[in-house]
C-alpha cells in the first residue's frame, strides 16, 4: 500500500489500473482531459494502451471493441461526449461488453458551464440507451472513493458482463486529496468468465443463467455479437420469445443482484428525527450541514449512496423508518427526489434543489432544510 | 454435422445452419462475400493466417449482414461503426487478422469520419466497401455514392449532389492499399483482397456491386440481369489507374484496379516504436 | 480536529504550487487527510489564483471542499485579501507579502505576520518567483503545521527538477523569518 496525494480522475485512473485495465480510448474535454492525459503517460507502464480517437463515437466502440479481443477497457467523458455515446452505450449493453465508462458532470445543458459542476446527468446514465435494460451507476464523494469505486465497478463490469458508469463531478474531478493506494493483495479483482472449448456453444451449462460467459475473440469461440435482438448463440431472432427472454435477462442480471451492488452510507441516522438524502460530491457540505444542526440540537441525519443505481430503496427505507421528513439536497432541480418520494410513498420528502456551479455551501443547505423544520 | 450431405465448399467459413441468406435474387454482397473467403481460405491453406484469429467486423445495412453467415468469429455492430470497434478490437490483440465489410452508407455516409481517420493513422484494418450506389436496407434512399441525376425515394426528382469518390478521399491520407473492384467482376475482388490480407496498414477495397431490388428497379432495370449487365460494361479494369481516373458518373462508368500500393509501417509497427 | 488554511493572490505568484507542495506534504508524510482545491482565472493573466485547504484527522471531518473560516491564511496580493478576507476568521494567523500589500483594512482581529516575500525572494534567491517558497517557509515556521523535512521531501517529488535546489533554498530563508 502507498499514499498519493491526487485529484479523483488520477484517483480512478490508478483504481482502474489496479483492477487490469489494458485500454483506454477517449476525446479531450473538460473536465475529463486530465484523466486520459494521465493514463497517457501511465497506462503503458502497466503494459496498456490509450488511443486518443476522432470522437466520442469512435471512443466507445473502440473500448467495445477491446473488450470483445479481450482487454479490460475505459473511457471517460463529460456531458456532451456523453451524449454521443448513448448509441454505443446502448450497443455494449445488448452485446453484454464489460466496460466502465466514467462521467465526469459539468454543468448542461448543452456546452454549458465546461469547468463547473452540477449532478444534472443522474438520469442521462441510467436511462439514455433506448430500449430495455438497466445499467449500474456508482457515485464517488472522494478521491479514496475514485479509486475504490473505479476496481468495484470493473468488477461489476466483468462479473455481470455489462458496461459500469462511475459518476464524478467537475469539482471532485480537480479535488487534490490523499488517497491510500492499496495492493494487488488488498483488493479482490474479478475476470470475465469464458466458456469452456469443449461446450463452446453451450452457455446454458454454465454456472449463472443470467450471464452467459463471454466469448473472446480469438480463442476458436466463433463468437456472434449481435446488436440486432439475438438468442444465446447470437443469431438475430425477432419473435417476442426472443425478445422477451433476451431483455428480461439485461434486466433482471442487473436488478437481481441489486442487493449487491447497493452500498450506501449512514451518518448519525440512529436516533434521527430527519434525513438528509444526498449523493457525490453534494453529500459532502450535506454531511456538513447536518453537523451543523446538530449542534443546534436537531436530530438529523444523512443517507448517501455510493451505488445510485439501482436504487437503493432497501437501505433508503430502513434508514427512514422512524423518521418525520426526508429533505432530498441535490445539485439539479430536483431528479432523485422523484425517485426517493416514489419509494416512501406515505413519507413527507422534501426536495431541496440547489443549482450551483460551485457545489451547494452548507449554510445553503442548513437555511433550506430550517425552512420545513 | 451434415452428415454425408453436399457441403458449401466454403463450409469451412459459412455458417450453413443460417443459410439461406437474406440478400436478394441478383444481389452482388454474397459474390463481393465469396470471393473474399476464397481469398481468405487460400491464405489459410497456405499457413499465412490463421483460421481461429479472423474477426469480421461490420456495421448495420445489407452488406453488414455478413457478419450472420461467417462461422469464425465476427461482430454485427451499429451503424458506421465497424471501423472503431474494428480498430478496439486489433489495438487489444494485434495477433487476430481484422476484416471490415460494410454498405457504402455506413463505412463513407454515417461512418466517413472514422473512415478518414482510420487511413489516416494506418490502422492495421482490411476495409472493404459495398458500393450499391443506395442505402439497401432501409429501401432505396439517396447514398453517398448514388451518381448525379439518378432517382432514390429521398431524391425523386433526381440526386441533385455529386458522388463521393471514397478512392480519392481514403487515398487521400495515405494509407497502404486502396483498389476498387467489382461484383461483377469476383475474380478481382478474389486477388485483391488475397494481396491485402498479410499486408500491414490500413487497406481499402471498395466493390462496385448490384442492388437490383432497390436500386435497379427505381431507376427503370427491371430484372436483375440487365441491371448486372450494365454495370458489367460500366466497369473498365485498368492497371495501375492514376487516382484522377477514380472520379466516376453514371455515363462514363469506373474505373476498376489498384489505385494504391505502399508498404508504409503500419499503426502498430509506428506506435511500437514510439513506446520504444 | 479541522483546520482550513487559504492562500490567495494574483496568477503567475505560485500560489497554486504551494498548495501542491503543503499538500503532498500533508497526505505523504503525517497521518493527517488533507483536501485541496484550486481556482483561478484562466482567461486573464494576473487573474485570481486560491487555494482551498482543509486538513482533518479524520477523512469525514472533510466535509465540504471550500474554506468558509480560515484558520491560517497567506495573502500575496491586496486585490485578493479585499475579496477573500471575509473567509479568514478572527484570531486567525495570518500571512501577507507586505511587498505588495501596504496595509491591511480589514476590521478584524488577526495575529499578522508579515514579510516582502517578493523582494526577498528577488534579493536574497535572484527571483521573484519563488516568493511562494519563502512564504511557505514562513509559515512552516510559525505554525508547524508539518515537519520541516516533509516539506523539504514534497519540493523535491512534486516540483520540476531545475527547480527543487532553488525552491528548497527559499524554502529555507522563510524559516528564519
Ligand atoms: C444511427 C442509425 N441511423 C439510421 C439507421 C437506419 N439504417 C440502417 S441501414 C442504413 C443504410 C444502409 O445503407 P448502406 O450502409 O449503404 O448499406 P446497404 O444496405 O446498402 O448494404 C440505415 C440508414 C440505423 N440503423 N442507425
Amino acid at each position: 500500500m502507498r499514499t498519493e496525494f491526487i485529484t479523483t480522475n488520477i484517483a480512478i485512473a490508478e483504481g482502474a489500473i489496479m483492477a487490469g485495465m489494458k485500454f483506454y480510448a477517449g476525446y479531450p474535454i473538460t473536465p475529463a482531459s486530465d484523466l486520459f492525459e494521465y493514463l497517457a503517460e501511465r497506462l503503458p507502464q502497466a503494459g496498456g494502451l490509450t488511443v486518443q480517437f476522432e470522437d466520442e463515437i469512435a471512443s466507445i466502440n473502440a473500448v467495445i471493441g477491446a473488450s470483445w479481443a479481450g482487454a479490460k477497457s475505459m473511457t471517460a467523458t463529460s456531458g456532451p461526449g456523453f451524449s454521443l455515446m448513448v448509441e454505443g452505450l446502448g450497443f455494449a449493453i445488448i452485446t453484454e461488453t464489460p466496460l466502465v465508462v466514467v462521467d465526469i458532470m459539468r454543468a448542461g445543458p448543452s456546452t454549458g458551464v465546461p469547468t463547473k459542476a452540477t449532478q444534472s446527468d443522474v438520469y442521462q446514465v441510467r436511462f439514455a440507451p433506448h430500449g430495455i435494460y438497466s445499467i449500474p451507476v456508482l457515485i464517488p464523494w472522494s478521491a479514496q472513493e475514485g479509486f475504490d469505486l473505479a476496481i468495484r465497478a470493473f468488477n461489476i463490469a466483468e462479473a455481470l458482463r455489462t458496461p459500469v458508469i462511475i459518476l464524478s463531478d467537475a469539482v471532485l474531478a480537480h479535488a487534490w486529496e490523499k488517497v491510500r493506494i492499496k495492493d494487488l493483495t488488498e483488493i479482490k479483482v474479478i475476470d470475465r468468465e469464458m466458456p469452456q472449448l469443449k461446450n463452446k456453444n453451450s452457455w446454458l451449462n454454465q454456472k449463472s443463467d443470467l450471464v452467459p460467459p463471454m466469448k473472446v475473440f480469438g480463442r476458436g469461440y466463433g463468437a456472434k455479437v449481435e446488436s440486432l435482438i439475438h438468442d444465446e448463440r447470437g443469431w438475430y431472432i425477432p419473435n417476442n420469445e426472443t425478445y422477451r427472454k433476451l431483455v428480461w435477462r439485461l434486466v433482471r442480471k442487473i436488478e437481481d443482484k441489486a442487493r449487491f451492488l447497493w452500498d450506501s452510507v449512514t451518518y448519525l441516522t440512529e436516533d434521527s428525527d430527519y434525513l438528509v438524502y444526498a449523493y457525490g460530491s453534494v453529500a459532502r457540505p450535506a454531511y456538513a450541514a447536518v453537523k451543523e444542526l446538530r449542534k443546534e440540537s436537531i436530530r438529523i441525519g444523512l443517507f448517501r449512496p455510493r451505488t445510485l443505481w439501482p436504487f437503493d430503496y432497501f437501505n433508503l427505507k430502513k434508514a427512514s423508518m422512524k423518521v418525520k421528513k426526508v429533505f432530498v439536497v441535490e445539485n439539479n432541480e430536483g431528479k432523485i427526489f422523484r425517485e426517493v418520494q416514489r419509494h416512501l410513498r406515505g413519507k413527507e420528502v422534501i426536495p431541496l434543489p440547489l443549482i450551483d456551479l460551485e457545489v451547494p455551501p452548507p449554510e445553503d443547505i442548513v437555511d433550506s432544510i430550517r425552512e420545513w423544520l | 454435422m451434415m452428415g454425408n450431405k453436399l457441403r458449401h465448399p466454403l463450409s469451412k467459413y459459412l455458417l450453413e445452419d443460417r443459410l439461406p441468406h437474406s440478400w436478394c435474387p441478383g444481389c452482388g454482397i454474397g459474390i463481393a462475400l465469396g470471393s473474399i473467403l476464397r481469398a481468405i481460405d487460400k491464405k489459410v491453406k497456405e499457413g499465412a493466417i490463421d483460421y481461429n484469429k479472423l474477426v469480421l467486423v461490420t456495421g448495420i445495412g445489407c452488406s453488414a449482414r455478413a457478419a450472420f453467415y461467417v462461422r469464425f468469429d465476427s461482430a454485427h455492430t451499429i451503424h458506421g461503426r465497424a471501423i472503431p470497434f474494428a480498430s478496439g478490437v486489433k489495438l487489444a490483440n494485434p495477433s487476430l487478422t481484422v476484416l471490415v465489410f460494410g454498405g457504402d452508407g455506413d463505412i463513407a455516409g454515417i461512418g466517413g469520419n472514422h473512415l478518414i481517420h482510420a487511413a489516416r493513422r494506418n490502422m492495421d484494418l482490411l476495409v472493404f466497401m459495398i458500393t450499391n450506389f443506395v442505402y439497401a436496407m432501409t429501401g432505396g434512399q439517396v447514398a453517398p455514392t448514388t451518381p448525379t441525376g439518378l432517382y432514390t425515394t429521398t431524391t425523386p426528382k433526381g440526386n441533385p449532389e455529386r458522388p463521393l469518390n471514397a478512392i480519392k478521399l481514403v487515398a487521400s491520407q495515405n494509407p497502404n492499399y486502396v483498389a476498387r473492384a467489382s461484383a461483377t467482376h469476383p475474380a478481382l475482388i478474389e486477388q485483391y483482397t488475397y494481396k491485402a490480407l498479410n499486408m500491414e496498414g490500413f487497406r481499402f477495397i471498395e466493390i462496385i456491386s448490384m442492388c437490383p431490388e432497390v436500386f435497379g428497379r427505381h431507376i427503370g432495370f427491371n430484372d436483375p440481369v440487365t441491371l448486372y449487365k450494365t454495370l458489367k460494361s460500366k466497369s473498365i479494369v485498368k492497371d495501375k489507374p492514376s487516382l484522377d481516373e477514380s472520379d466516376y458518373d453514371w455515363n462514363h462508368g469506373w474505373i476498376l484496379g489498384e489505385y494504391v500500393l505502399r508498404r508504409n509501417p503500419g499503426y502498430l509497427t509506428t506506435l511500437r516504436r514510439y513506446e520504444g | 480536529m479541522r483546520k482550513e488554511f487559504l492562500a490567495a493572490g494574483r496568477g503567475g505568484q505560485g500560489i497554486l504550487l504551494l498548495g501542491h507542495v503543503l499538500g503532498h506534504a500533508v497526505a505523504k508524510y503525517t497521518k493527517f487527510y488533507v483536501t485541496v482545491t484550486e481556482s483561478y482565472d484562466a482567461e486573464t493573466r494576473g487573474g485570481d489564483s486560491k487555494i482551498d485547504f482543509i486538513i482533518a484527522d479524520k477523512p469525514e471531518e472533510l466535509d465540504y471542499f471550500k474554506v468558509r473560516n480560515s484558520d491560517v491564511a497567506l495573502f500575496m496580493y491586496p486585490e485578493q485579501l479585499v475579496k477573500y478576507e471575509r473567509l479568514v476568521k478572527d484570531n486567525a494567523i495570518v500571512f501577507i507579502d507586505n511587498y505588495f500589500i501596504k496595509e491591511v483594512r480589514a476590521n478584524r482581529k488577526w495575529l499578522i505576520k508579515e514579510a516582502p516575500y517578493t523582494q526577498i525572494a528577488e534579493e536574497k534567491i535572484g527571483t521573484h518567483v519563488v516568493a511562494n517558497m519563502i512564504a511557505l517557509g514562513h509559515i512552516i515556521k510559525v505554525t508547524k503545521l508539518v515537519p520541516v523535512e516533509a516539506i523539504i521531501k514534497s519540493i523535491k517529488e512534486v516540483v520540476r527538477k531545475k527547480w527543487i535546489y532553488i525552491d528548497i533554498k527559499a524554502f529555507q530563508k522563510g524559516l528564519t523569518l
